[in-house]
């Protein structure tokens, strides 16, 4: 099952025992064969980081040499963003062929910098499209775990550096990534509160939005065909739902307030409405008709999000006074409350990959600070602190990440952290506030 | 204290009179004093509770404490000289913004800003003026009176904002 062999060596049968101990202990992950003889290393609940050297793709020419500098670029920079990986410079013997380049790979040269997966291709022209031929291989086992040719347009290179960065997290975790999805937010930029959407990493910002009215809690669904937004364009806050295949809206043609949506599935979304009253959270389809009631409680019921099969539904409600996060069981209608430490507590995501909730907690302090929860109520954990208002978390896709709103530096501004709180950063620089981001599924 | 007894009184006059609210509302009048001399377009003074620099219009804003779209005796009073205004300008509609403070969270705060032009609406309706002249909104935190971050800024945002079409 485990595999570290060697491929030469006198003795042998001790040094392969040894360096199976050696995986077993010290390596942070461990390698299984799969049916197909392909490999998938399971990171290790907690584990560290996977070692990993990228080495420059090989590549003739000037324009190759070009794809083949902002393919390696794309990939280095997907990777630090996941921060599953410590990304070691290659040593400059890696290719043993007379070159540098070519020829087989030295994984003596490897195992002394500690690499524990080598990665590495070459970049080509083939009909005048870019084809970039990759390699993967794990260095202590000497074995090749992956190899895969990537094409497409120019255009498509940094596309094409993320198929390829997906296909070695898939490999080395088990678990699908966030390459390729993507995340939709308010911004303030132009004057006006629109919606903007963006890479996962923060790249290729594109304005959706031009109604120059006020825009909010845009989300894509799960198969990335509708958004869905509240807008004041019809002068009250109306939800839309967008197609995004014909361009054709949809509006909930309702009285009364219609806001915060979030999809259960690819054909059905909630939002509040109060067309009856009291303001109370609806099943909607697509079109805008409504499919059923949801909740019934005096005061408010608002920011309705789903678990991952759609059977449960967390929300926040005042029905107890300030507002609360309660949980939601679709098919029997029972409800529960979640939160019981905090005396506001708001925003609820359900992360798509495990029953964790977070959510943003208004503290005695004055600060707005995100809390991850499980969803029967133990695990309570504060992931941010001490820097102003920290709010609006939304999960990626892989729930490795969150995406949130802070103005720790001023303005509000989008970043995103590990899914454990560690590794603060800003996604993006842009003008304006920028606010109440949503993470897609994968596209 | 007086202010108080005073909105009780219209809510007890108006349950005895089963809702033929015009003896309660000049009662109300009475109580209001120098607040009740309302007639015709905004002077730009000051007009005392329910007036202010952001109140253009001939009827007056009503406030709310934290979280809550609980309507005191002062905003009762307030709502209650509307009322009457309403009533003896009976061509005229109007349009009730309700309005948070930007603490708290944006999207509770649509909810409960709809809940505060919401109660100051249905507490007119109860003195009498048809539904259908009082139109609401709500704005959430979206729209601040005063951008600024302390608590009397807090306390002008938190209102309903009545707006003469």
């Amino acid at each position: 099952m485990i595999t570290c062999g060697m491929n030469s060596g006198t003795s042998k049968g001790v040094i392969t025992s040894l360096l199976l101990l050696w995986c077993l202990f010290l390596s942070p992950f461990f390698l299984h064969a799969e049916e197909q003889g392909e490999y998938i290393a399971i990171r290790k609940q907690g584990g560290g980081k996977i070692a990993v050297v990228l080495d420059r793709s090989a590549a003739k020419g000037g324009k190759e040499s070009e794809w083949a500098r902002e393919f390696d670029k794309t990939v280095k920079d997907g990777l630090v963003f996941s921060n599953l990986f410590t990304i070691l410079p290659p040593p400059s013997n890696v290719r043993a062929g007379s070159d540098g380049k070519g020829g087989s790979v030295n994984f003596g040269a490897l195992s002394s910098v500690g690499a524990e997966v080598y990665a590495g291709g070459a970049v080509s022209k083939k009909g005048g499209k870019v084809n970039i031929d990759m390699e993967v291989y794990d260095t202590f086992g000497t074995k090749l775990l992956l190899k895969k040719s990537y094409s497409g347009k120019e255009e498509q290179l940094r596309s094409l550096g993320h198929a390829f960065s997906a296909d070695l997290i898939e490999l080395l975790t088990g678990k699908k990534s966030f390459f390729g999805s993507k995340i939709v937010f308010i911004s303030s930029k132009s004057g006006s509160k629109e919606v903007y959407q963006c890479d996962f990493d923060g790249y290729g910002v594109e304005q959706v939005t031009s109604f120059r009215s006020i825009s909010l809690t845009p989300v894509l669904s799960p198969d990335g065909r509708y958004l869905a937004y509240t807008s004041y364009t019809s002068g009250r806050p109306t939800l839309y739902i967008k197609n995004l295949h014909d361009n054709k809206v949809s509006s909930v043609a309702k009285n009364g307030v219609s806001v915060d949506p979030a999809w259960r599935n690819a054909s059905e979304l909630a939002t509040t409405l109060s067309f009856e009253g009291d303001q109370e959270i609806y099943l909607v389809r697509p079109d805008g008709g409504i499919a059923r009631r949801l909740t019934n409680s005096k005061g408010i019921d608002v920011s309705p999000t789903f678990s991952a099969d759609g059977r449960q539904m967390a929300f926040v409600s005042s029905r107890n006074g300030l507002p609360q996060i309660f949980i939601q069981d679709m098919q029997s209608g029972l409800t529960r409350r979640l939160t019981y430490s905090g005396r506001y507590n708001t925003q609820p995501s359900w992360s798509p990959a495990g029953d964790k909730i977070a959510y943003s907690t208004w503290e005695k302090t004055g600060e707005i600070n995100i809390f991850v929860i499980n969803a029967d109520g133990s695990g309570l954990k504060r992931l941010t602190s001490g820097v102003r208002e920290n709010e609006s978390p939304s999960w990626s896709p892989d729930g490795s990440m969150i995406v949130f709103t802070s103005n720790r530096q001023g303005g509000k501004k989008l970043y995103v952290m590990s899914s454990n709180g560690e590794n603060q950063r800003r996604l993006l620089q842009m003008d304006g506030d920028q606010m109440q981001p949503s993470w897609s599924l994968f596209r | 204290m007086r202010t108080r007894l005073g909105a009780l009184l219209v809510i007890a006059m108006m349950a005895s009179a089963g809702c033929s609210s015009k003896s309660a509302v000049t009662s109300s009048d009475s109580d209001a004093g120098q607040g009740s001399s309302l007639q015709g377009s905004a002077s730009g003074a000051s007009r005392g509770y329910g007036f202010d620099e952001y109140q253009t219009g001939p009827i007056g804003d009503v406030f709310f404490d934290y979280d809550s779209s609980i309507l005191a005796a002062e905003a009762q009073q307030r709502l209650t000289e509307n009322a009457s205004w309403m009533k003896s300008n009976s061509a005229r509609q109007v349009i009730i913004e309700g309005h948070c403070d930007d603490r708290g969270t944006s999207e509770y705060n649509i909810a409960l800003g709809e809940r505060r032009a919401i109660s100051a609406k249905e507490f007119m309706v109860r003195l009498g003026v048809a539904a259908s002249r009082l139109e609401t909104i709500t704005y959430g935190e979206e729209r601040p009176f005063d951008k600024g971050q302390n608590e009397e800024a807090w306390a002008k945002n938190r209102r309903a904002h009545f707006i003469v079409k």
